[in-house]
C-alpha cells in the first residue's frame, strides 16, 4: 500500500532549542493513525511543520510524493487540517466559512453533505460569534473535511464535543477512512483514540519513540485475549488446545489473540466442532497504560545511552 | 490567485463595518454638499467638489484601518493557520491581500467620486459646471481626478508601511498608529523638510516628502519650488518606496512562524 505522507529525518529547531530529532515515518493510505505523546513532546510542532507553517532545518516532508516547505506546498490541496483550535471569523456564519474554504467542483453538495454528517443544520446560518465551544470545534472539523481531502490532520478533534457529537465524528472518520482518506489524529483522549486508530506514532522529546499498530502495542504491553462463553466449555478448551491456540490459565475459555485473524479462526473451529457460542468478548490492554510503559522504557533506554556516552 | 482575492473581498463584504463606513462616508459627502449650498462663501462649491466633499481624509483613515486588520485579524481570530495551510504559497496569500486592499481603495475613490457627481448634479445643477476652469489648464473635474489619483498613490505609500507593520506585529494598534501619524507627519514637518531640502537637495528623496504628492497636485507651482521636485519625480519616488516597503513586508511574511 503506497504512502500518502512521508517524513524523513526531519529536524527542527527554535533558536538553540532542537525540538524535532530525525523524525521519520510514513502514513499508509486509508489508515487512521494516532499521534500520541506527553505535553511538549513535539506533536503540534510536527503537525505545523508538515503543513508548511514552520521552516525546518533538514530532512524532507512529502505529501503524495511532492515536497512541502513553507514556500512551496501545492500538495496541501490534498490535505485538510484542524490544528490546536478552530480559527473562526466571528462576523461570518458557519455556512460562509464553508463557502469561503470550499474548493473545486460540486462545492454546494460537499458543504451540504458535511453539514448533515456533523449535524450542524440548526445553527449553520447563524453568525459564528454566538457559537459554543463545541459548535466552533465542529465547524473547524467541517472546514478540514469540506474538500474531502486525501489526508486529514486533526489536533485534539474531540475537544469540547458532547457524546453525540463525538460519536458523529467517530462515525464520519471511520466512513471516510474506509473510502481511502488517511487520518493523522493527535489526542489526549486515549480511550477515544483506542477506538479509532489502527496505527500509532509515539513521540517523546521530539523523537519518534515507536511506530506501531494499535494491536501490536496493546498486545506487546499486555495480553490481548478473547473470552468465550460456550455451550460446552470443556469441549471448547480441548478443541482449541488441539488446534494449538494459546490459552490463559483462566478456568473460562480465554484465548490469547496473536493477530486480527485469531477471532474468526476460533469461531470457525468451535462452530465446526459442534460447540455453540453464547457470547464473545475481546479483552484488550489499555492504551493509556501501554503508552506510559513505552514512554518509561524509552526514557530509561535514552538515559542509559547517555550514561554510556559519558 | 483570483480565488484568493475573491475570498478576501468576500470577508470584507461580510463585515458590518464596511457598510456602516460606506453609509457614514455618503452622509459626510451629503452634509458638506448641503453646507456648501447653504454657505457658499465659507464652503466654496468648486473647492468642495474638488475635495469630493471632504471624503479623501476619511477614505485614508478607513484604508489604514482596513489594511492593518486584513492581516492582524487573521492572528486575532486564529485563522492565519487555516489561511496558510492550503495549496497557495505565502506569497500568493499576501499578494491577494494587497490586491483586495487595492480594489477596496478603488471602491472608495470611485464611490465617493460618483456620489460627488450626483450631489453636484442635484444641488448645483445650474450654479456649478464640472468643466469650470481650475487653473493650470484643468477643469475642476480633471483637477479633482488628478488629486484623487495622487492621493491614491501617496495613500498606498502609507499602506505599504501599514502592511509591513501589520506583518511584524500581531496587533493592529501599531500599524494603525503609524499609518495615522504618517498621514499627519508630512504636514507637521513640511517646514523642517523645506529647510533640509534647501540645504541638502538629496534630502527631498525621503519617504515623508513623497506623501505630499496630493498637495503638489493641488498647488503645483507652490510645492515644486518649495520641495525642489517635479510631479513625475514624486510619482516615481512613491512607486519606489511602495515597492521597497511591500518587498520587506513580503520577505517578513514568508519567513515568520505562525
Amino acid at each position: 500500500m503506497s504512502s500518502i505522507l512521508s517524513v524523513q529525518n526531519l529536524n527542527k529547531s527554535f533558536g538553540n532549542k532542537h525540538v524535532l530529532h530525525d523524525v521519520s515515518f510514513d502514513l499508509k493510505k486509508g489508515h487512521i493513525v494516532g499521534l500520541v505523546g506527553p505535553n511538549g513532546a513535539g506533536k503540534s510542532t510536527l503537525m505545523k511543520t508538515m503543513l508548511g507553517l514552520f521552516n525546518y532545518d533538514s530532512g524532507s516532508i512529502k505529501i503524495a510524493g511532492e515536497t512541502v516547505t513553507p514556500q512551496k506546498h501545492e500538495s496541501l490541496s490534498k490535505v485538510g487540517a484542524l490544528i490546536e483550535y478552530p480559527g473562526i471569523y466571528p462576523f461570518l456564519t458557519g455556512w460562509d466559512h464553508l463557502q469561503l474554504f470550499a474548493d473545486g467542483d460540486h462545492q454546494l453538495i460537499h458543504i451540504q453533505k458535511i453539514i448533515s454528517q456533523l449535524n450542524m443544520d440548526s445553527y449553520i446560518k447563524r453568525k459564528a460569534r454566538g457559537y459554543s465551544l463545541g459548535m466552533k470545534q465542529k465547524l473547524g472539523i467541517a472546514l478540514a473535511l469540506v474538500n474531502f481531502p486525501e489526508l486529514v490532520i486533526l489536533d485534539e478533534p474531540m475537544n469540547g464535543l458532547d457524546p453525540q457529537a463525538t460519536k458523529d465524528l467517530r462515525d464520519l472518520i471511520i466512513t471516510e477512512s474506509q473510502r481511502g482518506t488517511t487520518f493523522l489524529i493527535s489526542s489526549h483522549i486515549l480511550s477515544e483514540l483506542q477506538r479509532l486508530a489502527q496505527d500509532l506514532l509515539i513521540i517523546d522529546e521530539g523523537s519518534i519513540v515507536q511506530q506501531t499498530t494499535m494491536h501490536e502495542l496493546l498486545a506487546s504491553q499486555g495480553k490481548q485475549t478473547i473470552m468465550l462463553m460456550t455451550s460446552n466449555d470443556h469441549k471448547a478448551r480441548q478443541l482449541l488446545k488441539k488446534a494449538k491456540f494459546e490459552m490463559t490459565p483462566d478456568p473460562r475459555v480465554e484465548v490469547i489473540a496473536k493477530d486480527d485473524n485469531t477471532m474468526p479462526e476460533i469461531l470457525r473451529l468451535l462452530v465446526e466442532g459442534g460447540v455453540d457460542i453464547l457470547d464473545v468478548q475481546r479483552l484488550e490492554g489499555n492504551l493509556e497504560s501501554s503508552l506510559l510503559e513505552v514512554l518509561k522504557q524509552s526514557r530509561i533506554k535514552k538515559r542509559l545511552a547517555e550514561e554510556e556516552a559519558e | 490567485m483570483w480565488t484568493l482575492v475573491r475570498q478576501e473581498s468576500f470577508k470584507l463584504t461580510r463585515k458590518v463595518s464596511t457598510w456602516i463606513s460606506t453609509g457614514f462616508l455618503v452622509g459626510v459627502e451629503i452634509l458638506f454638499a448641503f453646507l456648501s449650498r447653504i454657505y457658499p462663501q465659507t464652503f466654496v462649491p468648486a473647492n468642495m467638489f474638488e475635495s469630493l466633499y471632504f471624503s479623501r481624509p476619511i477614505i485614508i483613515f478607513y484604508m489604514i484601518a482596513a489594511t492593518a486588520t486584513i492581516i492582524t485579524m487573521e492572528f486575532q481570530y486564529g485563522t492565519m493557520k487555516q489561511v496558510l495551510y492550503r495549496r497557495y504559497s505565502r506569497g500568493q496569500i499576501l499578494v491577494s491581500k494587497w490586491l483586495a486592499v487595492f480594489f477596496y481603495t478603488l471602491y472608495w475613490y470611485v464611490m465617493s467620486t460618483g456620489i460627488a457627481l450626483l450631489l453636484k448634479a442635484m444641488l448645483f445643477h445650474h450654479t456649478l459646471s464640472i468643466h469650470q476652469g481650475a487653473g493650470d489648464g484643468m477643469s475642476i473635474f480633471t483637477r479633482g481626478l488628478a488629486i484623487s489619483a495622487a492621493s491614491l498613490v501617496s495613500l498606498w505609500l502609507l499602506l505599504s508601511v501599514v502592511f509591513l507593520l501589520a506583518n511584524l506585529f500581531r496587533n493592529s494598534a501599531a500599524a494603525v498608529s503609524v499609518g495615522i501619524i504618517g498621514y499627519f507627519a508630512a504636514y507637521i514637518v513640511t517646514q523642517l523638510l523645506t529647510i533640509l531640502i534647501q540645504k541638502w537637495d538629496w534630502a527631498k528623496w525621503n519617504p515623508v516628502t513623497m506623501t505630499l504628492y496630493p498637495s503638489m497636485m493641488a498647488r503645483p507651482g507652490y510645492y515644486q519650488s518649495l520641495l525642489n521636485m517635479q510631479g513625475w519625480q514624486m510619482l516615481l519616488g512613491n512607486f519606489i518606496y511602495i515597492a521597497i516597503f511591500l518587498g520587506i513586508g513580503y520577505y517578513v511574511f514568508n519567513k515568520r512562524n505562525v
